[in-house]
This record gives structure tokens, C-alpha cells and sequence, in this order.
């Protein structure tokens, strides 16, 4: 490859429209021509492909430390063997004092084991329809809850009953750490038995509650899920 | 949809891949390491070792999904998938020289990683040489390139947010991704 051979602002961002699949049909066909029968812009094109995969590449190898960080810690059965006796008497010491302490800590133990947020809707760039919805996905997706949030209540306050709307900021609340925000979302979507949503509004509902400490209503709402997982959890409830 | 991402099917995994979803590549990544360490420390490997070959596996499979060499067949595909690439990039590791060589396994970290990307063919060798030399120019790009980069190109986040992000308007943002790719271009053909 040539370094003095530019390219283009215009020719980079054309390959990005292909390597993101945005491209019209017609464009793409005319793109997908040219690069049949001209192998030097097939060069070109790889060259810049192999960019974006280098910089992706790097970004989620990046990544997966931070990731890693999360993976509950084992302690190592080769090195703390002999430790483990004293480990399970110290932990049992322990775990006595702490319940004596804290009261019942494990319905919060099987709240933090069974959220995980919902994955949330796909969004594709290509997609204009209902852009700051899908814009605020983007950001749910990544994990940026509150600027999720934020943008999806703009749209809220025109469309107050929206189940699809609701239930999101339920959900982003949620998974803030905010249930006694989502709580209200929540009960919103579940108003519209006809709602895509009705199954896992319950069961994120039973979730909310079940933080909040209302073992009642938790349960009332797994039921109402009519999932497995919720009927699972409600088999380890303790009031 | 919803539930748990215990219940995700293999399609929105898939998905999520092709999309750097970071929730669900965090949930893919978190529960399927233990297996791998299991593994790994029960034949003379380390807690080390399990974490870069996991990795190294974990990326291999990324890739695989991304460019469609790997389409998930049944229910636990990409698990089984990400299990025996790992599994056998350890028994490469262990039937190579670098393994031999130390007895007390306890050293050397850098191993060269074995065909993450089939590099079968000297065509393919050259690609995955180029990749290796972007990856390393792009983690010393410096800033603020690198983090415009990385939020367009991996983290797929529109130029408006972006532009928001930085304190620009859309025009100089684009303008700036520009520059910034130019730059890398650049850098990564100077190491040779």
C-alpha cells in the first residue's frame, strides 16, 4: 500500500456506509460493481476495512479488562487448600454476624443475582423512524442510563402512555439503581394488557419490589410474569 | 427480548456481537470464564495464563461472528464455540517450545496467540500482521483521536453525540474522524 495515497473524506466515509451495512440497495449494488472490477479500489477498500476491525479489535480487548475486573472471585483450590478449613469457619463467624446484624440480607442477595437489564431493542443506523427513541437506545445499550433516561422522559411527556416508552425508562430506572422510579413506569406499562412488554414489565415490576423490600408485591408480580425465571425466584423468596 | 440475558438466543447474541453491544459482550464474557479457568489450572496452566488465553479466545470468537465465519447452529453454539477455542489454544500452548522451556510455569506471559484469524495462506499472514500493527498504533494514538474513534467505530454512537460529547458542531467533528483516521493510517505504515 501506497502511504501518500490518500483517501478521501467522501471514499472513507462510502466504506464506512458499506462495513456498517447502511447502504441503499442501489448504492450498494453500484459499490459491490466496482469493487468486482476494479482491484485497485479493492485494495482500497481493504486497506480501510482492516482499520476498522484494527480499532474495534483494540477497543474490546480494552474492554475485556474491565470486564474481567467483574468475574466473581474464586479463591484458588491450589494455593488455599489448606486455608480453606479456617476460610469456612471464619465465614460461617461471619455470616451469623452479619444476619444478626443486618437482618435478612438475602431476598437483596437474589435481587442483584436475578437483575440483569433487559438487552434492550435493536437499532440499526440506517433506522430514521423514531430517531430520539432509538438515539436514547443507543445510549441505554452502552450502559449510559441517565442520559437514556433523560431523553426518553422528553418524549414521555407527549406521549404519557406509551407502554413501549414507559416500560424503557422503567427498565433504564432500574437498572440506575432507582426503583422507586421505575416502580411508577412500570405499573404504567402492565395498564395495557395487550403490550408486548406486559411479561417482562411484571417481572422487572416483581424485580422492583423485591428491592424496595415489598416481598408481597414482588411476588404478586413474578407471578404475573408468567416466566420461568419468575417463578423460580419466587420459589427462593423468604418473607 | 426482556427477561434475562440467561434466555438470550443465540441471534440476539449474535447481534449484540456484530453491534458491541457492551451489557450483553459483558454477560457473554463474565459467565463463560470460569469453565476456562477450571480447565486451565487443572493441566499446569495459571490463573494468568486463563485470563490472556480467554481473552485471546474471546476475541477470536468476536471475530469469527462478525465476518460470518462462525454461525451459531443450536441453543449453547457460541458457548461450545468460545469453549474449544480456548481449549485448544492451551493444548497449542502446552505442546509448544515457549511452554517447554520454562518448567515451573511461571514466568512468561507473551505467548504468541495462535490462529485467532486462520492464518492459513501468506495473504491471510499478512492481514493478520497489518491488524496486529493497527491494534498497536491504536492503543498509543493518544487523545482525543483515540476516544473519538473508539466511539464511532466500536461503540457505534451517532456523530451528534459524539459532537455533543466533545463540545463540537457535527461538520468539525466529522471533519476531525477524518484526521484522526488519516493519522493512524499513517502511523500504522511507518512500523515496519
Amino acid at each position: 500500500m501506497n502511504p501518500n495515497n490518500n483517501i478521501s473524506q467522501e471514499l472513507l466515509e462510502t466504506i464506512e456506509r458499506y462495513y456498517n451495512d447502511s447502504m441503499s440497495t442501489d448504492e450498494r449494488h453500484l459499490f459491490v460493481e466496482k469493487l468486482e472490477s476494479n482491484p485497485e479500489f479493492k485494495t482500497q477498500v481493504e486497506d480501510i476495512k482492516i482499520l476498522f476491525l484494527g480499532i474495534e479489535t483494540q477497543s474490546l480487548k480494552e474492554q475485556l479488562d474491565e470486564f474481567h475486573k467483574d468475574i466473581p472471585k474464586a479463591t484458588s483450590k491450589i494455593r488455599f487448600l489448606q486455608f480453606t478449613k479456617y476460610a469456612v469457619a471464619a465465614v460461617v463467624v461471619i455470616s451469623l454476624g452479619s444476619y444478626w446484624f443486618f437482618g435478612k440480607p438475602s431476598n437483596q442477595k437474589l435481587y442483584a443475582k436475578y437483575f440483569t437489564p433487559d438487552p434492550g431493542l435493536p437499532t440499526t443506523m440506517s433506522s430514521s423512524l423514531n430517531f430520539e427513541f432509538y438515539d436514547a437506545m443507543v445510549n441505554y445499550k452502552h450502559g449510559d442510563y441517565e442520559l437514556a433516561i433523560s431523553k426518553w422522559e422528553k418524549l414521555q411527556i407527549n406521549k404519557p402512555n406509551n407502554d413501549t416508552i414507559n416500560y424503557f425508562l422503567g427498565v433504564a430506572q432500574l437498572a440506575n439503581k432507582n426503583e422507586l422510579k421505575a416502580i411508577p413506569y412500570l405499573k404504567s406499562t402492565i395498564q395495557k394488557p395487550e403490550s408486548v412488554f406486559l411479561n417482562d414489565a411484571h417481572y422487572y415490576l416483581g424485580l422492583a419490589y423485591l428491592k424496595e423490600g415489598n416481598i408481597e408485591r414482588a411476588r404478586k408480580h413474578l407471578d404475573l410474569s408468567n416466566t420461568d425465571v419468575g417463578q423460580e425466584l419466587i420459589s427462593k423468596l423468604t418473607d | 427480548m426482556g427477561k434475562s440475558l440467561k434466555l438470550l438466543n443465540q441471534s440476539e447474541l449474535v447481534y449484540a456481537i456484530k453491534s458491541n453491544d457492551s451489557n450483553i459482550l459483558k454477560h457473554f464474557y463474565t459467565t463463560n470464564y470460569k469453565k476456562i479457568e477450571t480447565l486451565i489450572l487443572k493441566n499446569s496452566g495459571s490463573i494468568d495464563y486463563a485470563k490472556d488465553i480467554y481473552q485471546d479466545a474471546f476475541i477470536a470468537v468476536w471475530t469469527h461472528v462478525k465476518n460470518d465465519k462462525f454461525v451459531p447452529k443450536n441453543d449453547t453454539a457460541l458457548q461450545a464455540y468460545l469453549y474449544t477455542i480456548a481449549k485448544n489454544k492451551w493444548m497449542d500452548y502446552l505442546r509448544s517450545n515457549d511452554f517447554k522451556k520454562i518448567s515451573s510455569a511461571s514466568k512468561l506471559r507473551h505467548f504468541e496467540p495462535a490462529d485467532d484469524f486462520s492464518e492459513k495462506t501468506n495473504d491471510d499472514k499478512l492481514k493478520t500482521e497489518r491488524l496486529h500493527k493497527i491494534m498497536h498504533t491504536f492503543k498509543n494514538l493518544g487523545e482525543p483521536c483515540k476516544s473519538l474513534l473508539t466511539k464511532f467505530y466500536f461503540e457505534k454512537k451517532s456523530m451528534k453525540d459524539i459532537a455533543d460529547e466533545f463540545l463540537l458542531d457535527a461538520a468539525s467533528t466529522r471533519n476531525k474522524k477524518y484526521r484522526c483516521m488519516q493519522k493512524l493510517r499513517e502511523l500504522a505504515l511507518k512500523i515496519e
